[in-house]
């Protein structure tokens, strides 16, 4: 689901809803098979691969970092000859959520789809825009290196368990219309390791991890005004996604989850059994939005707080991609105890976005 | 013959005449010496009498002809005929050799070079400086280029010679010789000879001397005042 | 002491304010003809500069190729590179416009990237559109420049042509970056390939470094790995490859303003000779009351550098005032079509001003300088004595020194040019008008003495005054000699070159008919679908389709012209030299003069021409003339050429009738065939008027020259004579005396003037012979490097020399006047 405003905003007019027909639908029953489905579906209008977690530095710091790859299926040029025709674009987004700091540090690249200089390939993931990739390797492990302005790394991730499908057997809802849903898998679990440059200081950092990759033709309903969701590696070796969507008075509109516990198995909600209750509003000092960065989250019979690792997650990309939302790394507390580290996305409490 | 009845010189039609009432009769092969103080008009009747300047009144007849009544150009070819000149500053062309300079007046009567170029060698043969015809002038002598003026003043044959003041420029030993050889010369080719001077000892060695005042011309005992 | 030397000398100046006026104006005419053309050309070169240097932006490299492009694929390899930071594709289109006299320049960018090489380039969509508006395929962003000289708007559509095709594009929004006052227009480098049928093809890569990279290391590594062809260069090399343009042009017309400079340098001369001459006895006073010789000199150069300052900054002004007059009348180039799309505006130079002020300086001590030592070498006692100005105007017959100058001039003739430039051709016109000058003295007793024979009397005085002194003649001669030698050799040399031209060009254009959908750099061509249903108009008998590209033979040197099209193994080319190859089995290539010279070729030598990025081997069949191209072009056989690069458009397509067609009816049908509004037919003629046309504007400027420089040289005749008549009115005082008309001393001074004019006119016509043979056979030929069948234009010369003659009598005869009319009396009176 992911901060896709990012790319609403970047296309604007040209990917109208008029043209939705003749991207492929997203319907139920679709078999996700693996590590087929890993790779890029370039026939939908977009995709992504979304990887969060927490690092540890050798000192003991913790970090948030993010790392996405978009890509987007334009309709343009789709009868150029020309290898330059846009017809596919990336995008790819770093954030890292730096205590010392107080907020975050983010960068991002965008290309048209072009091997060897950007792309994303069929049959298995990797995505890559010039030095930047998320690569999937036969041995299982993932591995994603990033160079960004002022922070760099070069992580590699072995997940613990089997890709978690998320909604019906992958097919996940977005709204009270099933026209608005994605084929969405997520790979929670994720041991990392490698190095973490900051401040021209390069750090072995080790953490846990956690990949979405999510495709689909049809984006946000109208009437949406933005979405909340965590993706958290609980402490007992499971796993919880959960998300809403918000309507434009700010009720929920539509919500989902998914829940893996040890030993008994997945767990997906429908929208009566999730919940998203704020606790703590955060006014950004940049922009003046106020977020809910504390929420109460219920999900089927649990019952978890969400504490953010700070306050000030705000990414402020207005000059680049025009978007701003809050996105950053959370502590999952249960009964007042830590049961996870994840993360959280709150997209829409600026501006509405703009279609 | 050259007459002169009644000249008479205005600067401006309005004002006073320089001179008026100059009459003069001089045969062929007679000098006359014109003196008088500065300012009385003793060059300028000289230039009326060579068509230089008008006069306004009178007349001049030369051999029975008048001529104060011609135009600039016949003015101009009755000089070339008729007139010889010596002036003080010798006016010697310093870009022709001295046969050249004599022969000067013969070339403007297209006179054909052989001749002109022999008549020019006698007639420095007569004024003493046969052997350097072909010397440029800035090799010689003021006394010698006045003589060279000389020669070419009367080279071909005038009926007038006008000096002014053809010693003014020359030491008085030089000037007593040039003098001699200017008026035996005159008298030899038979021309009416007219010198303007204001040396008594020039004037004295002239068949006449007369001097000018306003009312005209009057005798002038050299020998004595 | 200044103050004395001001008051005693340059005041003078003031005392003859005619000769003082013209000998400035000749130095000012120097000093603004020399100093505009280097403002008028350093303004369009910075200008063009400017614009090249702000569209290279930051980038640190550039990769070029031929210009119709290299394969995007190597855009890849060469983005792949560690070296590179960021590299941003650049497809360049000169774009024609159906339907409208101008063409725009597209650049094909990739919106993603190049807004960190080339930020000026980045295209803005309109008011609320999407930020990758731009990705759509048919957008166009303008620069502010393009859509004032369009008349564009947002959502305005523009027809560009591509071949013969027609291809609409909607004005979609801005290029804010741009440049002040560069017209041009930014889209979306795959939309660009398609929308010119360019797929595949790029014409350069900008290139930022990686940090730590140094750009000589790149230049070095990339150069050996870069295809045949394709060379990688700093931005700023394209500035100065357009200065090498254009630089044999303005090195050409400095070298007249120089000879207009020392036309005026002359004039001071007279004027300050004569001036000294007159002034004979007011130095020997001075000397005699104790000034020394030293001062008396310094004095007199203080006269001639004050003119020269005073000329020198009114030079100045002038110039600048040209310039400005040049940019509204003629533009940046003065005409000769190098910088076409520059509007330069006049700027002050402050280092080319003084350079050019101090030679007006120079040319007036230089001026002085003969005149004063002659002054002061005189002895007081006889400068004292009554004035005698021959003594002073006497000149020795300089034989000797002539000789010595026309050896000189010889020798300079043999070495080649220093960088480029043909110093040692430009050393011997020096040469040689020194001989002239040195020979005039001697000249006058030769051509003086057909009056030997004469018995006029007025021919007497006349041959007499200029043989004795010479000198006259050298003063009043010097200043003809330059301008006369000036006007023969341009003239000469400019209607040998037009006749050149227009026999070259009724060679190149032997068909009856040209059709072409644009010229060849534009976007504009004929497909071989389009050449044969031409071919298969009724009343065509053949076509002669000719294809270009330009071609990057090494990297120092500029681009060559290939020209492909059927040669009829040379018969169908203007051959200067061709030699049997039969031995070889390599394809035949016709080079041209320029590129024999150029890159050293002779006829059998071999040479690698990158076709398709590949290097293709060729011998090397005979020399070509070619005036248009002076980097060099090769001509190869249009069938090797598309064998070797599977390229098979046509830009120019000659069209030959069959016998008894009508030209006007094929044309007209060839022009309903294809599209009226995408097609150029010109008949030879048409071309030939047009290129002629150019041709004689390019050279305007140079007849110009050539008219203010005969100008001065007639100023010259006539200053000496006005100076002269006044010191020898005693003279002429004299001869009155002795019978002489009025209008006999007009006559002896009109006279004295023609054979001045005479002797000036025929050792100038001589020298200006002499000096077209070093502006055909070394400077143009080391210049442009192309070479000229000799035509004098006799007629003309002999006409202008006559013309010449009279002006200088009438000159002499006005400016004589003075002494005609003062009255013979007071002339020979000794106390006036």
């Amino acid at each position: 689901m992911r901060s896709f405003q990012c790319l609403m905003l970047a296309l604007g007019v040209s990917l109208a809803a008029s043209a939705a027909e003749r991207y492929p639908p997203v319907l139920p029953g679709k078999v996700i098979t693996f590590p087929q489905d890993t790779g890029a579906h370039p026939d939908y209008r977009t995709e992504w691969w979304y990887i969060t977690g927490w690092l540890q530095d050798t000192d003991g710091m913790e970090r948030g970092f993010q790392v996405t790859f978009f890509r987007v299926r334009t309709l343009l040029g789709e009868d150029n000859p020309s290898r330059f025709a846009p017809t596919q674009l990336m995008f790819a987004h770093a954030a890292l959520a730096d205590l010392d700091r107080g907020r975050l540090l983010h960068d991002e690249r965008v290309e048209r789809a072009l091997a060897p200089l950007a792309g994303a390939e069929e049959g298995r993931t990797r995505a890559w825009i010039g030095d930047w990739s998320l690569v999937l390797h036969e041995a299982g492990h993932y591995t994603t290196t990033v160079n960004a302005g002022d922070f760099g790394f070069d992580l590699r991730f072995d997940p613990s368990g089997e890709p978690v499908l998320n909604g019906k057997a992958g097919w996940s809802q977005k709204a009270p219309d099933p026209i608005n849903a994605s084929y969405y898998y997520s790979r929670p679990q994720l041991a990392v390791s490698g190095t973490l440059d900051i401040d021209a200081h390069s750090h072995a950092v080790s953490g846990q991890a956690w990949l979405d990759h999510e495709w689909s033709s049809e984006i946000l309903p109208e009437d949406a005004s933005g979405w909340d969701w965590i993706g958290v590696n609980l402490h007992d070796g499971g796993s919880l996604m959960a998300f809403q969507m918000r309507d434009r008075s700010g009720a929920t509109m539509f919500n989902a989850g998914t829940l893996v516990e040890p030993g008994k198995g997945v767990q997906t909600f429908s929208p009566d059994e999730v919940r998203f209750q704020p606790l703590r509003w955060w006014a950004s000092p940049r922009s003046g939005i106020r977020y809910p960065v504390a929420w109460a989250v219920e999900a089927g019979t649990r019952h978890f707080e969400i504490e953010p690792l700070m306050d000030d997650q705000e990414l402020d990309s207005r000059a680049s991609t025009g978007a701003i939302y809050w996105e950053g790394a959370i502590r999952l507390l249960e009964d007042g105890r830590q049961v996870g580290q994840g993360y959280l996305e709150m997209t829409g409490y600026g501006e509405r976005l703009r279609m | 013959m050259l007459l002169l009845h009644s000249l008479c010189k205005r600067f401006r039609p309005d004002a006073e005449p320089l001179f008026s009432g100059v009459s003069l009769a001089i045969k062929p092969g007679e000098c006359v010496a014109i003196m008088g103080e500065s300012g009385v008009g003793k060059s300028t009747l000289l230039n009326c009498i060579a068509g230089l300047e008008t006069s306004d009144g009178g007349r001049i007849e030369l051999e029975g002809q008048r001529i104060d009544m011609l135009d600039d150009d016949a003015w101009a070819l009755v000089r070339r005929k008729r007139y010889g000149f010596v002036f003080q500053a010798f006016h010697i062309l310093p870009h022709l050799n001295l046969a050249d300079n004599v022969a000067l007046p013969l070339w403007l009567l297209d006179i054909d070079t052989a001749t002109a170029r022999a008549r020019a060698q006698k007639m420095l043969d007569a004024v003493g400086l046969g052997g350097r015809a072909l010397d440029a002038p800035n090799k010689l002598s003021g006394g010698e280029l006045q003589r060279v003026a000389i020669a070419r003043a009367l080279v071909h044959r005038p009926a007038v010679v006008l000096a002014d003041e053809p010693t003014g420029n020359l030491d008085p030993d030089r000037a007593g010789e040039v003098l001699a050889l200017l008026i035996d010369t005159v008298r030899e080719v038979g021309a009416v000879g007219i010198l303007v001077t204001h040396s008594r000892l020039a004037a004295a060695q002239t068949d006449r001397v007369l001097q000018l005042r306003r009312d005209g011309l009057h005798s002038f005992d050299v020998t004595g005042a | 002491m200044i103050r004395a030397l001001l008051r005693v000398f340059v005041a003078s100046l003031l005392g003859r304010r005619l000769a003082g006026v013209l000998s400035l104006t000749a130095v000012t005419l120097g000093v603004a003809l020399g100093l505009a053309v280097q403002i008028i050309h350093g303004a369009a070169l910075d200008e063009f500069g400017r614009g090249m240097r702000l569209l290279a932006g930051e980038a640190d490299l550039q990769v070029v190729g031929p210009r119709a492009g290299f394969d995007d694929n190597l855009y890849l390899k060469i983005a792949q590179q560690p070296e590179v930071r960021q590299a941003s594709p650049v497809l360049e289109i000169e774009a024609r416009l159906p339907g409208r006299e101008e063409k725009l320049r597209i650049y094909g960018v990739d919106l993603f990237r190049v807004a960190r090489v080339l930020p000026m380039l980045m295209p803005v969509a309109e008011d609320g559109a999407g930020r990758l508006l731009g990705l759509e395929p048919g957008r166009l962003f303008l620069s502010a420049a393009a859509r004032e000289s369009l008349e564009l708007a947002n959502g305005d559509l523009l027809t560009v042509q591509s071949g013969l095709r027609e291809t609409e594009l909607l004005i979609s929004g801005s290029v804010p970056g741009a440049p002040a006052g560069q017209a041009f227009a930014v889209m979306d480098i795959a939309s660009a390939q398609q929308v010119f049928d360019r797929i595949g093809v790029l014409t350069r890569v900008d290139l930022r470094l990686a940090e730590g990279v140094r750009r000589d290391d790149v230049l070095e590594q990339f150069a050996a790995r870069l295809p045949p062809g394709v060379t990688v260069r700093p931005p700023d090399a394209g500035v100065a490859e357009s200065s090498g343009l254009s630089r044999a042009y303005r090195v050409n017309l400095t070298m007249l303003a120089g000879i207009a400079l020392l036309t005026g340098a002359f004039l001071v001369f007279s004027t300050q000779y004569l001036s000294v001459v007159r002034r004979g006895r007011e130095l020997a006073f001075l000397r005699a009351m104790g000034m020394e010789r030293a001062l008396v000199m310094r004095g007199l150069l203080l006269e001639g550098a004050a003119l020269g300052l005073l000329g020198g900054l009114l030079g100045v002004a002038a110039a600048h005032g040209l310039a400005a007059l040049a940019f509204a009348l003629v533009g940046g180039d003065l005409g000769a079509g190098y910088f076409a799309h520059v509007t330069p505006s006049v700027r002050f130079m402050p280092g080319a001003s003084l350079v050019y002020l101090a030679l007006g300086v120079t040319a007036g001590v230089a001026g002085a300088w003969l005149p004063a030592r002659h002054a002061t070498a005189q002895v007081p006692a006889q400068g004292l004595r009554a004035g005698n100005d021959s003594e002073l105007l006497a000149a020795n017959a300089r034989w000797r020194a002539a000789l010595t100058c026309i050896v000189l001039a010889l020798l300079a003739c043999l070495p080649g040019p220093l960088g480029g430039i043909p110093v040692f051709g430009y050393l011997a016109v020096a040469f040689i008008l020194a001989a002239a000058v040195f020979g005039l003295p001697g000249a006058v007793g030769l051509l003086a003495s057909p009056l030997a024979l004469s018995s006029a009397v007025l021919a007497r005085l006349a041959r007499a005054r200029l043989t004795a002194a010479p000198g006259q003649v050298v003063v009043a001669g010097a200043g003809v000699v330059a301008s006369v030698a000036l006007a023969v050799s341009m003239a000469i040399m400019v209607g040998s070159f037009r006749d050149s031209v227009d026999d070259w060009l009724s060679k190149v254009l032997p068909s009856d008919l040209y059709v072409r959908a644009s010229s060849s750099v534009a976007s504009g061509y004929l497909d071989p679908e389009a050449v044969d249903r031409i071919a298969a108009t009724e009343g065509v008998a053949r076509v002669v389709p000719v294809r270009y590209d330009s071609l990057r033979l090494n990297d120092a040197a500029l681009p060559v012209t290939l020209i492909a099209r059927p040669t009829d193994g040379g018969d169908a080319l203007p051959v200067v030299s061709r030699g049997p190859v039969m031995d070889d089995t390599r394809p035949r290539v016709w080079i041209t003069e320029a590129m024999a010279d150029l890159h050293r070729l002779g006829i059998g030598d071999h040479l690698a021409l990158p076709i398709a990025g590949r290097d293709a081997y060729f011998v090397v069949a005979g020399v070509t003339r070619d005036y248009a191209r002076q980097h060099g072009a090769v001509i190869v056989e249009l069938n090797d050429y598309r064998r070797l690069s599977g390229d098979h458009l046509i830009n120019d397509l000659g069209v030959n009738l069959a016998p008894g067609a009508n030209r006007d009816t094929v044309a007209l049908l060839i022009r309903e065939t294809l599209g009226d509004r995408v097609v150029e037919i010109s008949l030879p003629a048409q071309i030939r008027a047009i290129s002629l046309e150019i041709f004689d504007r390019t050279f305007l400027v140079t007849y110009l020259m050539q008219a203010v420089a005969v100008l001065i040289g007639l100023f010259g005749i006539s200053t000496t004579f006005a100076a002269l008549a006044t010191s020898r009115s005693r003279e002429f005082g004299m001869l009155r005396h002795l019978g002489l008309r009025r209008r006999d001393i007009g006559r002896l001074l009109a006279l004295e003037g023609s054979l001045t004019a005479v002797v000036g006119v025929v050792i100038g016509t001589f020298a200006g012979g002499a000096i077209a043979l070093v502006l055909v056979e070394v400077i143009n030929r080391q210049s442009f490097h192309w070479s000229m069948d000799l035509a004098p234009p006799v007629g003309a010369i002999v006409g202008f020399a006559l013309t010449l003659v009279v002006l200088a009598a009438l000159a002499a005869r006005v400016s004589g006047a003075k002494a005609m009319r003062g009255s013979a009396v007071a002339a020979v009176r000794e106390d006036w």
